[in-house]
C-alpha cells in the first residue's frame, strides 16, 4: 500500500560557510510506493585554492555517502544498506558556465554561476535509497550523511599538495536522521 | 630469533637488493603518475607510502650497520678500521656523483617547468578566448532579440494552441527547439526540429530563480551531447496575468565548426590554465620524484658500501684473528676459504702454514713424550737398581740421588740436592771415608775410577764398591760426574761366612770320623790291659785311655759346635713379642747371685717375625757371653735393653747387651764376630760368629763397641710394619715343637753355664 509518511524532518542551523566547508542544512527521507526517499540540503562552500583551481579547469568531485543501520540495545549497529552519489563540478571557460554532473546517473546541469551550481549540487531531492522491505518494522533504524571532497581525483601534482593542506579538505561532519517503515 | 632474522635480512644481499629494486620500480610508477597517468595516479599515495617506508627500512638498516660499526671501532675489534676506511672511502665515491647530478636535475627540473609557460602564449590563449566570447556573444545578441520578438508574438497571440504557431516561429527564426512553459515547469508547448523528439530540454529551476532577478537568460549549453548550443529564456508578458508568469526557451545549435572551434579553445585555454596552476606542484612533486630517487641511490650506495666492505675485509679480518690464534698457540684454526682470488690464495697459504706449523708441534711432542718416556724409564730403572747412583754437576753439587744412594748411605739425599757434597759430612760423620774417596777421584780429575771404600758407622762396617765417570758434553769437556756405588758389606761377609762353613764342614767331616775310632780303640785298649797290668802300668793306661777318652769327648763337642755353625736350619719365622720372649730366657739366669741381671725393655715393643728356636741361641750365646766376661769371683752387672728405634725414616728394634766386664780389646773389634775368636781360655770361637749369622739370617745387623759399663754388643732388627699388622699375637705360640726344641736348648744352655 502506497504510504506516505513524513519520517522525520531534521532542521540544521545554517552554519556560516564563508572559506570553505560543507553543512548538511536539512534531511528527510520519505517512503513511496515502499521506497525510501531522500531529501537534503546541503551548503557547501569553497576555498580559495579550489576556486582557483576550479577555474582554471580543474574538475572538483564532490562524495555523498550515505549509511542506513539498524540499532540494537548493547551491541553495535547493524548496517542494512551503503550508498554513495558522486558529483563532478566543473568550469567552462568559453561558456563561462557551471557544471554539475551526477557521475552515478549521468544527469548534468549547465549552470551560469557558481552560486547557483553549488546550490544545485546541495539539494538532493527525491534520492531513492532503499527498498522498504528491507527495513525490519520495530526496529529502530537510523540514516547517516556525509559529504566531502575527494582529493583522489585531483590530478596527481595537485593531489601531493592537498594531501598536506587544509584548505583541500572539505568534508560535513556525520548527520544521522532516524528512518521509519 | 627476531633479531636474528632481522640481521639476515639486513646483511644479506639479495633482500636489500630486493628492497632497492621495488623501490626502484615503485619511484618510477610515481614519476609516471606525476605525469598524469591515470593508471598509475590512483596509487600515488599507496606508492608515495611504498616508497616512505622502504627508504625507512634502509635508512635503519644503515643506522644499525652504522651503531655496529661505531662499536666495533670504539672496541678495537680487528678489521673494524679498515672497514670503516672503506665504508667512508665508499660513500665520499658514491655519493659525490650522485649529489652533482641532482643539483644539475633540479635545475633542469625547475626550468624546464618553466619552459612551458610562456606570456606570449597566455595572453594569445586569453585572446583566443575573449575572441570565442565576442563571437558568440554577438550571436547571443542576434538570438535573443530575435527570441524577444517571438515572445512579443505570443503576447498577442491568444491562449489557444501554442504549437502551431510554436512550429511556424521556430522555421521562420531557424531555432533547434522552442518551449513554452511557466513556473511551475510546466510545459504549454513545443516545437522541435526533430520530430522524434517528444521531451523538451527544460532549463534547470534554479535558472528561474535567476529570473526573478534579471529580465532574460542567455547561456551557452552543451547538454544535450550534441555539441554546444545556445540557450535563451524570455518571459512572455501578459498584461492581464502576472502571477501565471509564461516562458518561451529557445535552443539553437551552433555549427559543428563553430562548435569544434569554441571547445578547442576552451580545452586549449584550460589545459593551459591548469598547467599555470599545478606548476608550482609539478616542481614539488617532480623534485620530491627526484629527491626519492637521489635518497634511495644514496641509501643503496651506502648499504653496499657496508656490504661490499664487510665482504672485502671478512678474509683480512680472519687472517688477523688467525694471525693472533697462531700467535697464542692455537694452530687448530683453519680459516673458511670464501673466493679463490688473492686474498683466497692468502688465505690458503696461511692455512697451510698452520698445518704445517701444527704437524712440527705435533711431531715435537712426540719428540718430547718419547723423552719423556725414556726418563721416566730411566727413573723407574734408577729407582729399583739396588746400586746407588749419585749425580754431581761441575762443581761437586749433588744434582739426582737415586733411592738406592740414600738406602746405601743410610740418610734422605734428597735434601741434599744442590748441595755440594762435603755438605753431607757434616752430619754425617760416618761417611767422610766415602766424600774423601770421591773427592781424591774428582780432584786427581780422572774419566774413569773404581774403589772398594770401607766405613763404620751406627749400622756397623760397610764396604762399598763405587765407580765414577765424568759426563762428557758435546765438547769434550766435563760438566759433572756419576758415582755409581753398591754395598757389597753382605756380599763380603757371605762369602767370608762360606768359607768358614766350608770350612768347618770339612773340618767337622774330616775330624768327626777318625774320633769315634779313636775313643774305641782306647776304651778298648783300657778295658783290655787295665785288669791285666802291673798298678803301676794300668795306672798310666788309666790316665792316658780317660784323658784321650775325654779329649775326644771335647773334641766331639768341638765337631759339633762347627756342624752347627755350618749347617744352618730352614728359618721358621713367627711373630714374636720380643719383650715376653727376653724376659722369659733372661729368668734361666737369675740364678747366679753375684751376677746381676737386668732387663731395661720398652713397654710397647712390637711383634717381631722371628724363628723362635734361633733366637733363643742367639740370646744364650749373647749372655753366656757377657757372663763369662765377668770375673765370677768378684760378680758383676749384665744389662739386656730392647728398644724401638728410628733412623733414616727406618725403624728398628735394638738389643744391647752390657757387661761389666773388662771391655772389649779395640785390636779385636774387627773381627770379633769371625769364627776362632775369642779373648776366652776355653771356647770355640764361635759364639759370636753364631750370634752374627742368626741376626744376619734375620736381616739384621750387628755391633760391638765398649760403653762406660764395659763390652756392649748391638743388635738392631729391621722392623717389617706391614707384616707385624697382618699376623696376630697369638701365633708366637703356635709352634709347639719348636718350643719344645727350643725348651730343650734353654735348659742345657743353662745347665752349661752352671757347670
Amino acid at each position: 500500500m502506497a504510504q506516505l509518511a513524513l519520517s522525520c524532518i531534521l532542521l540544521f542551523q545554517v552554519a556560516t560557510v564563508s572559506a570553505g566547508g560543507a553543512t548538511v542544512t536539512s534531511i528527510e527521507s520519505e517512503v513511496r510506493n515502499n521506497v525510501h526517499y531522500l531529501d537534503a540540503r546541503i551548503q557547501y562552500g569553497l576555498t580559495a585554492p579550489m576556486l582557483d583551481a576550479l577555474h582554471k579547469g580543474v574538475p572538483l568531485t564532490f562524495v555523498l555517502e550515505i549509511e542506513l543501520s539498524r540499532q540494537r540495545n548493547y551491541v553495535w549497529d547493524v548496517t542494512v544498506a551503503e550508498l554513495e552519489q558522486r558529483y563532478l563540478l566543473e568550469y567552462h571557460a568559453v561558456t563561462q558556465n557551471y557544471h554539475v554532473k551526477n557521475l552515478n546517473s549521468g544527469a548534468s546541469f549547465s549552470l551560469p554561476s557558481l552560486d547557483i551550481a553549488l546550490s544545485v549540487l546541495g539539494t538532493i531531492v527525491n534520492l531513492p535509497i532503499l527498498d522498504d522491505k528491507l527495513l525490519e518494522n520495530e526496529a529502530n533504524n537510523i540514516g547517516r550523511l556525509r559529504v566531502q571532497m575527494d582529493i583522489e581525483q585531483l590530478p596527481v601534482p595537485l593531489r601531493l599538495l592537498s594531501y598536506f593542506s587544509s584548505e583541500w579538505h572539505i568534508s560535513s561532519e556525520w548527520v544521522t536522521w532516524s528512518l521509519q517503515p | 630469533m627476531v633479531a636474528a632474522t632481522l640481521r639476515r635480512l639486513g646483511t644479506g644481499f639479495i633482500p636489500v637488493a630486493a628492497l632497492s629494486l621495488l623501490l626502484l620500480v615503485s619511484l618510477y610508477l610515481m614519476s609516471a603518475a606525476t605525469q598524469n597517468s591515470e593508471q598509475f595516479g590512483r596509487i600515488f599515495f599507496l606508492l608515495l607510502l611504498i616508497n616512505v617506508l622502504g627508504l625507512i627500512t634502509l635508512l635503519v638498516l644503515i643506522g644499525a650497520n652504522l651503531i655496529r660499526l661505531v662499536r666495533q671501532y670504539r672496541s678495537q675489534a680487528t678489521g673494524s678500521r679498515l672497514t670503516a676506511r672503506l665504508v667512508v672511502i665508499f660513500v665520499v665515491l658514491s655519493l659525490l656523483p650522485v649529489s652533482v647530478l641532482y643539483y644539475f636535475s633540479l635545475g633542469f627540473i625547475q626550468r624546464g617547468i618553466d619552459s612551458w609557460f610562456d606570456v606570449r602564449v597566455e595572453t594569445a590563449l586569453d585572446d583566443a578566448l575573449e575572441l570565442t566570447r565576442l563571437s558568440l556573444g554577438e550571436r547571443k545578441k542576434e538570438i535573443l532579440r530575435r527570441t524577444e520578438m517571438m515572445a512579443e508574438d505570443f503576447h498577442l497571440m491568444p491562449d489557444e494552441s501554442p504549437v502551431l504557431l510554436l512550429n511556424d516561429l521556430r522555421e521562420q527564426n531557424g531555432a533547434y527547439e522552442l518551449v513554452l512553459f511557466n513556473r511551475d515547469m510546466h510545459v504549454l508547448g513545443f516545437s522541435n526540429t526533430d520530430p522524434a523528439v517528444i521531451i523538451p530540454a527544460l532549463p534547470d529551476r534554479s535558472l528561474l530563480t535567476q529570473l526573478e532577478y534579471q529580465r532574460n537568460y542567455i547561456g551557452l549549453d552543451n547538454k544535450l551531447g550534441e555539441g554546444l548550443f545556445l540557450r535563451v529564456i524570455v518571459p512572455v508578458q501578459k498584461s492581464n496575468d502576472l502571477t501565471g508568469e509564461v516562458m518561451l526557451q529557445s535552443l539553437y545549435t551552433l555549427s559543428d565548426r563553430v562548435s569544434g572551434m569554441v571547445s578547442s579553445v576552451e580545452s586549449a585555454y584550460a589545459e593551459y590554465k591548469r598547467l599555470t596552476l599545478m606548476r608550482d606542484p609539478l616542481k614539488f612533486s617532480f623534485t620530491l620524484t627526484l629527491s626519492l630517487v637521489l635518497l634511495l641511490s644514496c641509501m643503496t650506495a651506502v648499504w653496499a658500501a657496508f656490504f661490499s666492505a664487510r665482504r672485502l675485509v671478512a678474509p683480512i679480518r680472519a687472517l688477523s684473528i688467525g694471525t693472533r690464534a697462531v700467535a697464542s698457540g692455537d694452530y687448530e684454526k683453519i680459516l673458511p676459504l670464501h673466493s679463490k682470488d688473492e686474498l683466497g690464495f692468502l688465505v690458503e697459504s696461511f692455512n697451510d702454514m698452520t698445518r704445517r706449523i701444527a704437524l712440527s708441534r705435533d711431531e715435537v711432542n712426540r719428540s718430547q713424550q718419547l723423552v719423556e718416556r725414556e726418563r721416566a724409564y730411566l727413573r723407574v730403572v734408577l729407582g729399583r737398581l739396588s746400586s746407588g747412583v749419585l749425580t754431581l754437576d761441575k762443581r761437586r753439587r749433588i744434582r739426582t740421588a737415586n733411592a738406592s744412594a740414600s738406602q746405601v748411605l743410610g740418610l734422605d739425599l734428597k735434601l741434599f740436592i744442590g748441595k755440594s757434597i762435603e755438605a753431607i759430612v757434616v752430619d754425617h760423620q760416618w761417611l767422610e771415608s766415602f766424600v774423601s774417596a770421591i773427592d781424591k777421584h774428582l780432584s786427581g780429575d780422572e774419566r774413569e775410577w773404581r774403589e772398594e771404600i770401607k766405613m763404620s758407622g751406627d749400622i756397623g762396617r760397610q764396604i762399598l764398591t763405587c765407580a765414577g765417570t765424568a759426563m762428557p758434553a758435546a765438547d769434550g769437556k766435563s760438566v759433572g760426574y756419576v758415582i755409581v756405588f753398591d754395598d757389597v758389606t753382605a756380599l763380603v761377609q757371605a762369602q767370608r761366612d762360606a768359607a768358614w762353613g766350608e770350612v768347618a764342614r770339612r773340618l767337622a767331616h774330616e775330624i768327626k770320623n777318625p774320633l769315634t775310632p779313636i775313643q774305641l780303640s782306647a776304651e778298648r785298649l783300657r778295658h783290655k790291659y787295665l785288669d791285666t797290668m802291673a798298678s803301676q802300668d794300668a795306672d798310666l793306661l788309666d790316665r792316658s785311655t780317660h784323658t784321650i777318652i775325654q779329649q775326644v769327648k771335647v773334641m766331639k763337642e768341638m765337631v759339633q759346635s762347627f756342624s752347627e755353625y755350618a749347617h744352618a736350619p730352614t728359618l721358621n719365622l713367627v711373630p714374636l713379642p720380643v719383650g715376653d720372649f727376653i724376659n722369659e730366657i733372661l729368668d734361666l739366669y737369675r740364678g747366679d747371685k753375684k751376677i746381676k741381671i737386668e732387663a731395661v725393655l720398652d713397654k710397647n715393643l712390637p711383634l717381631l717375625m722371628m724363628d723362635a728356636v734361633r733366637m733363643r741361641q742367639l740370646l744364650h750365646n749373647l749372655l753366656v757371653n757377657a757372663i763369662d766376661a765377668i770375673d765370677s769371683a768378684e760378680g758383676g752387672l749384665v744389662r739386656v735393653g730392647c728398644h724401638r728405634i728410628e733412623n733414616g725414616g727406618a725403624a728398628r728394634v735394638e738389643l744391647q747387651v752390657q757387661d761389666s766386664g773388662p771391655g772389649i780389646p779395640e785390636n779385636m773389634m774387627e773381627q770379633l764376630f769371625e769364627p776362632y775368636v775369642t779373648t776366652k781360655p776355653k771356647g770355640s770361637g764361635l759364639g759370636l760368629a753364631i750370634v752374627k749369622k742368626i741376626v744376619e739370617e734375620h736381616g739384621g745387623s750387628v755391633q760391638a763397641k765398649n760403653t762406660e759399663l764395659g763390652g756392649c754388643i748391638i743388635i738392631r732388627f729391621p722392623l717389617d710394619d706391614a707384616r707385624q699388622k697382618a699376623v696376630p699375637n697369638e701365633a708366637s705360640v703356635n709352634d709347639v715343637d719348636n718350643l719344645e726344641l727350643a725348651m730343650e736348648q734353654d735348659l742345657a744352655s743353662a745347665g752349661r753355664r752352671k757347670l
